[in-house]
This record gives C-alpha cells, structure tokens and sequence, in this order.
C-alpha cells in the first residue's frame, strides 16, 4: 500500500546501550538483503518472521559498520502495517547515523517524524486517539509524561470530560425542548440556575486547561539554562543534575566553549538542561561565539539558573546579568561553592533582588541540590502535579479545544446575565459543546434530541 | 394482449401533501401531469390533527411558500385560527401555527389544481408496475381497472398506504389511514425492483362530537387579534378565528390507561413498525414519565362545516371502549361521544438512504418519492418533499441540474439531507433544533433565501417575483437610510426612544448602531423618523439582520466552512474496504448510505471524527499518487 520504504532511528537519540533502526515499507527486505550479512560474511537468504537474528551492517563501501541483532516483520503482522526490517546496534548516536546512511545508499527514505506513527494509522493498525498518544509515547522521556500518555490511550479524559458534557447538555436540551415545543408544558429556564452550572463547568474546565500548559512541558521539555560568569561552577552543576560527568570541568576560566544540552528526569519532570560557555568579555573568537550561543540559550529558556561563587563575591558584571535576565525571564541565584568560606550570603542577595529566589548549594558536596531540584520542579509545574490531579491533557489539539471550549462558556454566561434570547444562546452553548466533542468523540445534536425525549414529556 | 397505454410526462402517486405539490410543480415547469389517487374525495385530506405549522414545520411551509408550492396559500385560505409561537424568544425560533378546516383546505386545493391545464387527475389503484421496453427509461403501470398509463417520470407520494395496517386494541386489519383502502401490490412491485422498506407506526387520537363536549370544564384557548398568515404572494385576509380548548388529563385516566396496556397493541406485541417520539400515543406517556400526574389535552375544530372535533394528546390505539372509558375521565369529556376511535397504523416506507438528495432513487433512474413514504411524519414535511421531487422531476425530464437548497440555506435542505443521510429508526419530524444554521432560517426571510429559485424553475409568476424584487428594493432602502441617518438623543422623539428602551448614550451614533442595542426595536424608530417608511415585514428581516449580525456572521463563516466539505466528493462506488481504520459501525454505514460528499459523511452517525479522518487522509493519499 505505502509506495516508499522509510528510515529512522526509533529510539530517542543521546541514550547509551542499544540503538534501533527501523526500516518499513516494501523496500524493507530488499534493503537488509543488500546491507545485511552473516557474521560469517555470507548474504542472507531467508528472512524468518519475528526471529532474533545476528549479523552485520555494511556501509555502501561494504566496509562492517557494526555487529547488529535484527529482526523481520512481514506486512500486515507488523508495528506499522507494512514489511518491517528492525536493526539493534550499538546505541552511540554516529554509529546508528552510520547504519541509517547506508539504509539511505540501499533505497530508504528518510522518516518525518511520525511517520511510521501515520502508517500504522492509515494501514488499520491503530486508531486515530491511539495514533496520537503513541506519538506523546514517542516523545514522552520521563515517567509523569509517560503517565499522561497512557492516561489518554485508556480514554480516561474522556470519561473526565462526560460529567461537564452532561451538565451541560442539560440545560442545552432544556432550552431546545422549549424552543421546539412552545406549547407543551416544559419548564422555564431558570437562567440563574444556568448560569451557576455554567460557571462551576468553566471552571473545571480551567483547571484541565492549567494543566494543559503543563502537559505541554511533560512532553516538550522545559529547557532550564545554566549561566552566570566563568568558572562559577556551571558545568559541575550540570554533571550533578545529570549525575553523570558529561561537561568538562576544570578550574581554568572558559573552560566551557559550546554549549552542553541535555534532557535529563527532574524528579519525574524531562528537563533539558543547558550548560553555556561563562559569560564575559573576551578577545576569542571560539569563547565569543559560545557567548553568543549562551545568550541565544537565554532566549529560549523556560528558567535560567545564574550561577554565583559564593567564595568569590559579587561583582558588578554578576550584578548587571541578573538585572538584565530578570526583565524577560524566570530566574534563580543559584549560590554556588558553600563549600568554602563565603563571601556572600544568601540573605544578603535575597535583600538585593528582592523577589528572586536564592538557593544555596555546592556542587562539590552536594549540599542544597535537592532543594534546588525540588524548586525548580516547582517553579515549571507547580507544587501539586502529578500528586493526585485525576487527569492530565497533554496534546496541543485537546488544549486548544478545552481553551474554545472556555470561550465559548464565557460568552454564554455574559448571555445568561445579559436576557440574551434563548436561540441565541444555544450557539455558544453547542459552540462549547463541539468543541468538547473533539475530545471525547460526542457528537451533540443526537444526544440532545435523546435527552429532550427522554427528559420532557413533549409532543402530542 | 397488450393494451394501449395513456403517455404522460410525470405520473405522481398519490394525492396527499406530498402528491399535489409535486404535481403542481411539474406541471408548472411545462409538463403533462398524471395525479393519480386511490379516492378522489380524499385529496388533500389530512388524516390526523386540524393543525398546520409550529416550529420548524411553520418554517417549512414558508419556504414552500417562498419557492412557489401551495401549501402556505391554501392554509391561510382555509385557516380557524392563526398563532405565532415563541414570540418572546427570539426571532429564529418564531413560528405560526394554523387551525385548519379540513375540509375547506381540500375544497381550496383541488380547485387549485382543477385549474392547472397539465394536471390529469385520476382516480385508480395501481395493481403493477414495470419498466417499459424501448431504449429510454419509462415507467409503466397498470390500474386494478386495466387502464395502462405511462411515462419516464413517476413520483411515489403514497404516504402511509403502502401495506397499511390499522390497529385499534387487538384487532388489527388492512387498511389506509381513516378508513382508506390500502395501497398492497404496488410495495410489492417496488420490492421487485430492489427497494428495500422498513415499517414504521403512527397513529391517531379519536375524534368527538362537539356537542357532547362540556366547554365550561375547559380552559379557552383564542385566536389573536392580529393574525398573521403564511404566504408570501397572496393577500393576507384573516378569517374569523375559532377557538381551541385546553384540559388535563388526570391520575384516574392513567390509571385505566395502565390497567388496559395488555390490550394496547403498542405494548402487547401486536404492532412491530417503529413509532415517533414525536408523536407519543397517551399509552406512551403514561408508561415512559409514571410521575407526571397530568397531560394536557387540545379540543381542536375540525372544520366549520362538522361538528368533528380534534383530542389533541390522547393519541391512542387501545380498543374503542377503553379510549372512550379514559376520555371521559377528562374534565369537559365527560360525556363525551366518540366519532371516530384513535388507532395506531403500521406502513411500509422507503428506506431512505436509497434516495439521491434529490429524491430519486438511485438505481431506479425516472422514479422520484416523497412524503411520509420516505419516512417522515406530517403535512409540511411532506410538502417540502413533494416540491422538491416535483422540481427535480421535471429538472430531470430538462436535462438540467438537480435542485436541492443547503442546509444553510432551507430547512427544506436540512430535512432531505437527514433523510436521505441518517437511516432513519423513526418517523422524522423536523425540529429547529436540527438546523444548525437556525438563525439564517428565519420564517420571515424564507422569500429572501429561496424565492429566486421559485421564480428560477416557473412556480412564481412574473407578477409575483417583481413584487419580490421591490421588497427586496425596499428591504435595501430602510437598511441604508438606517445606515444613514443619525440619532439625536435631544429631540423630543430621540428622548422618547432612549426613555423606553433604557440606552444611555455616549457618542453619536446611526439609528442601524442605535437598533442593535437590546430593547430598540424597528417599529420605534420607525415611529419617530419620517426617513423609515411604514413596512412590518421589511422592517422586521432589518431588525434581524441588524441585532444578530454578529451571529450572523459566525454562521455565514460556518456554512462557507460546510460548503468546503460538501467540495470534497467521494467517488461514486467507492469501496470502503479500502481504507483501513475505519470502525466497523462506520464502514458499513457509508457502503450503505453512500455518500456524495465528505460533507454528507460527516453527518452519519456512527461515523466519528477519527473515521472523517482515516477517510480523508485516504482519500487525500490516493490523489496524491
Ligand atoms: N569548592 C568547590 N569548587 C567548585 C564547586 N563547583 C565548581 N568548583 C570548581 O570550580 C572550578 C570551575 O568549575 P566549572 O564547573 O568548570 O565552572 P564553569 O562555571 O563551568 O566555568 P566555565 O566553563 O569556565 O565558564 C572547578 O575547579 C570546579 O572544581 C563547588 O561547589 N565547590
Ligand atoms: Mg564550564
């Protein structure tokens, strides 16, 4: 059915171990027989279903790139509907980019991201709702968002969604029965009562809608920027956060020239954590670029962590960032070294910059990280997230539904208030209705005929 | 030995509300007209309530109206008393409804159409029906007489004759509505050619001798001082109006109506076809709402000339001594005297997904249905059907392009498009409710949104769409001088008018700005500003375009969004095994039901956003390559 055969690593990239390819399409087959080989050397004749396999990969210039495990799936029995080629290697990203390539020389394209998502849609394998949790599957990189998405596979926004539906075909179907039978006996709407069901399902839609936007975080990342003078620091901070000693670090100022990015699980929370080059004026044109960059760091941060040398005292560079970032940014100090002798205080910074939260750690004994990690947790989502919430809308299309649906609210409630005539405010109300329909699937104009019927003894 | 047969071009089965528009319409767009009916005393005849309008179906019948039909003209002709429903709730939703006498509106209507030169009317049963030999599709059908009539067009309007079976208690018999003789081989026939049937159930509340009836007991209902009647194109003379009686039901009527239900054929098993919830019999609501302890009932005339009355609400097929044992519990019926018992009736009709949305069977090419055979309850919806296959009909005989208004243009397209979209499991009744562009499809505006069709396809006359035009003229003065003229608060009229409807104002502002606000209505100004000339109707649809233009807008904004879809065709005989992903439930849906359009896909239900999706994405994938 799919034309081309597509390509990708499918699994998220930066991660140690093993490393996927998967190849799908009816190229797939015809792909492994000319970059696969036995470890012996020998080409590879028969492609069992679903059969661990040990072999090696090929470059185009039949060098061995890498001692592979694969496996084989034949459409329709496959993730994606169509023949599926799965090769394990060596997870270092240039190793995997190097399998890719070669799949590339032997007639694959490129997947967009998704892609193999899209095909397993349109060939039947799942649906639509399915569709798109698994690709916040895809993306999900911690345990919370990892949560948010199997909450949406089993439908549990849905069933959330129902009671505020309900409520509010109600009073839709209320109306409407009025509307279309003026002379039976239907009650009048009490547009006070309306009104109060109204307000309370706004309401709880906002709520759903807050945690939207930090759905939004679960499966993006917040990007948390690590800045602040040379040799403060930063890069030590990092390889705490991250437990793992991924940036350099040496007591040379500007040892950090390029930026260090990476996604890492703040208790629960992906957070990609940027280490930047020290931010001073300098003659090097290698440290102004990573100047450069850091600042370009800044821009896009969710929060920046300006980091301070306790021992070293504030000066008046260190001054002037944190005034600077803080007009447009969240930020934190981030009082490093406590270890040694201090030359500033915590208190004494919190006077300062008043409203700034200032934290006290040492990335040497590991003092305050907690509390660190536990604030800056806090300061993206909030203090109760994830604690208990009974849902969590993480896709973009849901949030922007609940957002019309609040809209449409809102208007209705200024219409209640305002005497506006009854066929008028249906439209909003039905307006808000479809909008939660997108999410749960309802379609409102058969419900509310149900519930007109069953609810007023109408018609003659 | 092969007879003779009589050539015409349209042959219309079935003289009801559905039969005479069509055959009205056909042979206003040139074309000999067969109007064949069972009995030639029952044309026009309205088997059930004395009533035409209310919401939605009000609106129907100005659109009929609107493209020229006849239903509006004759009710106002033939009206007891006119209403306008929901006059305090806003102007999509305003309706008339009329009293009809029953008997004045058949006299009306076939005097109507005794005058149309290409109207043949025709007494007789068809007994056969087939496609006659030669190269072009005709259809030929013989009468139980053995007269053989012909032509490449046959409209099937038989409304609820088709196997009709009439059950009252537990006897049950085949029967027409009102004691009609039913239509049993022609269904028949049809079957024979592929058409598939469901049964569906009405029924009817018995009728009561006026004299018997103690209108002390009951609560008048009377007709309003300032009448308005439907049509667009004659002149409006309000008749004297009569009155209608309101009275309760109570628990001792409920209580032999659940003492009896073993005897009710709705729930002894006795009838299988579907009924209304539209249209409850009284057993109905007894069973399905226990806590209520009181149903109204509606003494309704039947027609000036009788001394028949109507029992709207007591709808009933329990057996004739029960009815007359549970209405004389009533207050006012007491002794009342029974004239015709309810009963309930069970009919064969279309299934309706067969249809095009412009009536005609799919695979039957020539054979158009309309009415209640295609599964609707009511006079005006059955009208709406009968224009639209008569229009078709003849479209079709032209060569030309089929006529179906949109949904944002007709509740006429609402309801076709339902019909013909959403396999039916009762009998339908058009709601406001079910135009999603309902405050587009105001009565008052009907002639706007359609008449240019009417006068399009000949069923307006040139006199009467030149009258059309100058309102519309007319409609544009008063916008633009509204537009034009500023309101001055000072003066003694611009203080009476900012005294009554409680505006304050800031700035200058026009009287178009000034009428938007909440308790400004046309007729105010109109009073204080010589510049507006002295027209209610005109007046009326620029009040209305002016206070909801924002809603307006929205809607226009959906219908162009609506139109898109409708853009995106299926292609005919497309094969839904092919795209995977959608639900089963969807599947078979669309492979039945067909649909032209993404547009009309979308309406089914069963068929989900997700589905819409996987379609699209197919469809779309397959044009790509
Ligand atoms: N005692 C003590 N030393 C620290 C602490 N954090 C960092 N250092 C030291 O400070 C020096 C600089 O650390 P880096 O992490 O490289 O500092 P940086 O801010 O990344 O510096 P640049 O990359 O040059 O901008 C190193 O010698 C670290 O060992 C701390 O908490 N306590
Ligand atoms: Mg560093």
């Amino acid at each position: 059915m799919w034309e081309e055969t597509i390509a990708a690593v499918a699994t998220p990239p930066g991660e140690g171990g093993i490393g996927v390819i998967r190849i799908s399409g009816p190229q797939a087959q015809a792909i492994g027989k000319k970059i696969l080989r036995h470890p012996s050397g020998k080409t590879i004749t028969t492609w069992p279903e679903r059969k661990v396999r040990l072999g090696v990969v090929l470059s185009s210039a039949q060098k061995v790139i890498d001692e592979v495990i694969f496996f084989f799936f034949r459409a329709p029995r496959s993730y994606t509907g169509e023949d599926v080629l799965e090769i394990q290697g060596h997870g270092g990203q240039k190793n995997l980019e190097l399998i890719l390539s070669s799949a590339m020389a032997a007639g694959a394209r490129p997947a967009e991201p998704g892609e193999f998502t899209k095909q397993a849609f349109l060939n039947g394998r799942i649906d639509l709702a399915q569709a798109e949790a698994v690709i916040d599957l895809i993306t999900a990189q911690t345990d919370l968002a990892h949560q948010a998405a199997q909450e949406q596979l089993s439908g549990r926004l849905s069933a959330y969604l129902r009671q505020s539906e309900e409520r509010l075909l109600a009073v839709l179907a209320q109306i409407e029965a009025a509307l279309d039978y003026p002379e039976d006996e239907i009650p009048e709407l009490d547009r006070e009562e309306a009104g109060r069901t109204i307000q309370e399902v706004t309401e709880e839609l906002s709520v759903l809608a807050e945690q939207a936007e930090k759905g939004r975080i679960l499966r993006e990342a917040a990007t948390v920027v690590l800045a602040g003078r040379p040799n403060v620091g930063k890069s030590s901070l990092l390889n705490r956060l991250l437990d793992e000693e991924r940036a350099i670090v040496t007591p040379i100022p500007g040892t950090t020239r390029d930026f260090v990015a990476e996604v890492s699980n703040l208790r629960g929370l992906p957070v990609r954590l940027v280490d930047t080059a020290g931010l001073r004026e300098t003659s090097d044109p290698l440290e102004q670029e990573g100047v450069r960059r850091a600042w370009g760091w800044v821009e896009k941060a969710e929060l920046i962590l300006i980091v301070l040398d306790a021992a070293a005292g504030l000066n008046t560079e260190d001054e002037q960032l944190i005034r600077q970032v803080k007009e447009k940014k969240r930020v934190f100090i981030v009082l490093n070294k406590s270890d040694l002798p201090p030359r500033l205080t915590a208190a004494g910074l919190a006077e300062k910059f008043s409203g700034l939260p200032v934290l006290t750690v040492s990335a040497v004994s590991g003092e305050g990280l907690e509390d660190l990690q536990e604030k800056i947790r806090e300061e993206l989502v909030g203090k109760e997230f994830g604690r208990g919430h009974p849902v969590m809308v993480t896709s973009l299309r849901h949030k922007d539904a609940l957002e019309r649906a609040i809209r449409y609210l809102q208007s209705v409630t200024a219409g209640l208030r305002d005497g506006l005539s009854e066929d008028l405010l249906t439209v909003d109300l039905r307006a808000a209705l479809e909008a939660l329909g997108e999410i749960t699937g309802r379609t409102v104009s058969d419900e509310v005929i149900d519930l007109i019927f069953s609810q007023f003894c109408v018609g003659k | 030995m092969e007879r003779q047969a009589k050539i015409y071009d349209v042959i219309v089965v079935g003289a009801g509300h559905a039969g005479c528009e069509a055959a009205y319409a056909t042979a206003k767009m040139g074309f000999r007209t067969l109007l064949l009916t069972l009995n030639f005393s029952n044309i026009a005849f309205m088997p059930c309530n004395p009533s035409v309008g209310g919401p939605g179906k009000g609106h129907l019948v100005r659109e009929v109206d609107a493209l020229g039909g006849l239903i509006g003209r004759v009710t106002d002709l033939a009206h007891l008393q006119m209403r306008s429903l929901n006059t305090q709730k806003g102007p999509a939703v305003q309706a008339l409804r009329a009293q009809v006498d029953k008997r004045r509106y058949q006299e009306i209507m076939l005097e109507i159409l005794e005058r149309e030169p290409l109207i043949y009317l025709r007494q007789g049963e068809i007994i056969d029906l087939q496609r006659a030999k030669g190269a072009a599709v005709s259809w030929r059908l013989r009468l139980s007489t053995g007269i053989i009539v012909e032509a490449p067009v046959v409209i099937l309007a038989a409304g609820t004759f088709f196997r009709g079976t009439v059950h009252i208690g537990l006897t049950s018999f085949l029967s027409g509505p009102q004691g009609q003789h039913p239509s049993v081989s022609l269904p028949e026939k049809l079957a024979t050619e592929g058409i598939s049937f469901r049964r569906f159930k009405t029924g009817t509340p018995a009728r009561l001798r006026r004299r018997s009836l103690n209108f002390d007991a009951m609560k008048e209902q009377p007709g309003e001082e300032t009448p308005h009647g439907f049509s667009f194109w004659i002149p409006w003379k309000p008749r004297l109006q009569a009155s209608c009686w309101l009275t309760y039901t109570n628990e001792r009527t409920h209580e032999i109506i659940r003492k009896n239900l073993h005897l009710a054929p709705m729930y002894c098993g006795a009838i299988k076809g579907i009924g209304t919830r539209y249209c409850p019999a009284i057993e109905g609501k007894v069973v399905n709402f226990p806590n209520r302890q009181r149903h109204q009932v509606f003494i309704e005339p039947e027609s000036a000339g009788t001394d028949e009355v109507y029992v709207s609400g007591l709808s009933s097929s329990l057996p004739e001594e029960i009815q007359e044992e549970f209405i004389r519990t009533v207050p006012g019926l007491e002794r009342a005297e029974i004239v015709r018992p309810g009963y309930a009736i069970e009919y064969d009709v279309v299934a309706a997904e067969q249809l095009t949305p412009f009536l005609q069977l799919k695979d039957c090419p020539g054979l158009f249905c309309a009415g209640q055979i295609n599964g609707t309850s009511g006079y005006e919806e059955a009208a709406a059907q009968g224009i639209i296959a008569g229009i078709n009909a003849a479209l079709y005989l032209k060569g030309e392009s089929p006529f179906l208004p949109r949904r944002d243009e007709a509740y006429i397209g609402v309801l076709v498009d339902d019909l013909i979209t959403k396999e039916l499991d009762e009998p339908y009744r058009i709601m406001t409710s079910f135009a999603e562009f309902r405050l587009s499809l105001r009565q008052e505006n009907a002639d706007l949104r359609l008449a240019e069709y009417g006068y399009r396809y000949g069923l307006l006359s040139k006199d009467e769409y030149g009258r059309f035009l100058e309102k519309k003229e007319r409609i544009q003065q008063i916008q633009t001088a509204l537009e034009k003229t500023a309101f001055d608060p000072e003066t003694e009229a611009g203080r009476k008018i900012t005294g009554q409807a409680g505006v304050v104002l800031k700035q200058r502002i026009s009287l178009a700005q000034l009428l938007q606000k909440p308790g400004v209505s046309f007729q105010m100004l109109q009073e204080a500003y010589d510049e507006l000339p002295p027209v209610k109707d005109e007046g009326r649809v620029v009040e209305n375009q002016i206070k909801y233009q924002g809603y307006l807008a929205r809607e226009a904004k959906m219908a162009a969004r609506l139109r898109k879809m409708e853009e995106k065709q299926i292609p005919p005989g497309f094969d839904y095994n092919t795209v995977p992903n959608l639900s089963t439930a969807a599947r078979e849906k669309l492979a039945r039901i067909a649909p032209l359009t993404i547009g009309q896909a979308a309406r089914i239900s069963g068929v989900g956003p997700a589905d819409l999706s996987a379609l699209l994405i197919w469809l779309e994938a397959r044009i790509k390559r």
